[in-house]
């Protein structure tokens, strides 16, 4: 059985800062000889705003079609779930943030309808990365967007302690993370640590 | 000249908690002799930032859509009442989408340093974060409170007051929250107030 891993590139920026912190971590893992990889850039799938409606505490679904129909499984069914979003204004930019709220269908399952969200086999099992840049060189410039992930993370199975940080500030124009002395290497050996745990979990040999 | 107070709805949905808080603000705000405004955000035609940072070489923004002219509308009010409930533990992405557009400011003032705000401006202009949760939790508005700060920092309005209320599952919504909409009235009226004798304390010093 490979190891899926799904990562949404978060960025409007294509190319930007947080995107390359993504394309390290993956690239690292497209060397495991069985990791499949699925890279998602935001820009181009289609996810609108949650409409905040609550219909899917009811519904059990999204009212919304929408670049999430075809998402939905994919999010569910991953062993690795990554986002790597840029700071803006003291938080993950609009683009992340919208996905990030339309898994509130998610949290209406496993909340207010009290069904599983992931199968059984993967509960607890499932890994997450969030990379982040940012701009500021401020310590406390991410403090805002972390309560945020936690919710992506955790109504999708992914215990708190499973959720995995690589975030990079001082780096704001395109290509200033290239230069930055340890950023490359944290994530390559955040993506190998990440697909070594993700072994283990889920009791696959390498 | 009467003091101007817009409200910014950040909700995607109509008439709705949060909303309605902000009418409540803006209604105190117009008893007390306040010229009110609201713009609800999701009527309006406009994309996120794009991050391209076009805006850090000229100070402007080359998306040119609705973000624009309220910007400039912005500009010519008093008081701005940012509305927004807390999705995932932070603003929609409609407001953070707005914010996220005032990096062409941002960059006026700390790229090319051509706009700058007095101390007298920054006093006499109040930002105002209205927001309700449907959590019980004491932190639950934490993590909105960096990008509304840093919001209001950019556009030269000093963050004033919060009016917030969460816990709205249990109390059935705003209107059976015990306190929330008098707070929302009473810190209307009062802002006006306020800024009315900065004003008058600006005006004696000039003469």
């Amino acid at each position: 059985m490979p190891i899926k891993v799904l990562a949404f590139a978060g960025s409007p920026r294509r190319g930007g800062n947080s995107e390359t912190l993504l394309d390290w971590v993956l690239e690292a893992m497209r060397e495991e000889p069985d990791v499949e990889i699925e890279k998602v850039p935001l820009d181009e799938a289609n996810v609108n705003p949650c409409r905040g409606c609550n219909a899917c505490e009811v519904l059990n679904r999204c009212v919304q079609r929408d670049g999430m129909d075809v998402l939905h499984d994919k999010i569910i069914s991953c062993h690795v779930l990554i986002l790597a979003a840029p700071i803006f204004c003291m938080g993950i930019n609009s683009q992340s943030k919208a996905l990030v709220d339309r898994f509130q269908v998610f949290r209406s399952r496993k909340y207010v309808l009290k069904l599983p969200v992931v199968a059984d086999e993967l509960k607890g099992k499932r890994q997450g990365i969030f990379l982040c840049t940012a701009g500021q060189n401020w310590d406390y410039v991410f403090d805002g967007a972390i309560p945020t992930v936690k919710c992506f993370f955790h109504v999708v199975e992914v215990r708190d302690k499973d959720i995995n940080y690589l975030m990079v500030n001082g780096v704001d124009e395109k290509g200033a993370i290239l230069t930055h002395p340890t950023a490359k290497n944290d994530a390559e050996k955040l993506a190998k640590d990440v697909i070594a745990n993700a072994r283990n979990l889920l009791g696959l040999r390498s | 000249m009467a003091v101007k107070v817009l409200g910014i709805s950040g909700s995607p949905h109509r008439h709705g908690n949060t909303e309605t808080l902000l009418d409540a603000f803006l209604d105190g705000a117009g008893k007390a002799g306040a010229e009110t405004e609201k713009v609800v955000l999701k009527e309006l035609d406009f994309t996120p930032c794009r991050g391209c940072n076009a805006c850090h070489k000229e100070g402007e923004c080359i998306v040119r859509d609705q973000a624009i002219p309220l910007f400039d509308r912005i500009f010519t009010m008093d008081c701005l009442a940012v509305a927004s409930p807390i999705y995932s533990m932070g603003i929609t992405a409609e407001l953070k989408g707005l914010i996220d557009r005032a990096q062409y400011i941002w960059a006026r003032k700390f790229i090319l340093k051509t706009l700058y705000f007095s101390n007298d401006h920054i006093r006499s202009h109040k930002g105002i974060f209205i927001s309700t949760a449907g959590l019980s939790w004491d932190n639950v508005f934490d993590a909105a409170f960096p990008a509304i700060t840093a919001f209001f920092n950019t556009i030269g309005f000093e963050y004033y007051d919060n009016i917030i209320a969460n816990e709205m599952d249990k109390y059935k919504g705003i209107l059976g929250h015990p306190t929330a909409m008098n707070e929302a009235g009473e810190k209307g009226e009062r802002v006006v107030k306020v800024i009315e004798k900065i004003r008058s304390e600006l005006d004696e010093k000039a003469e």
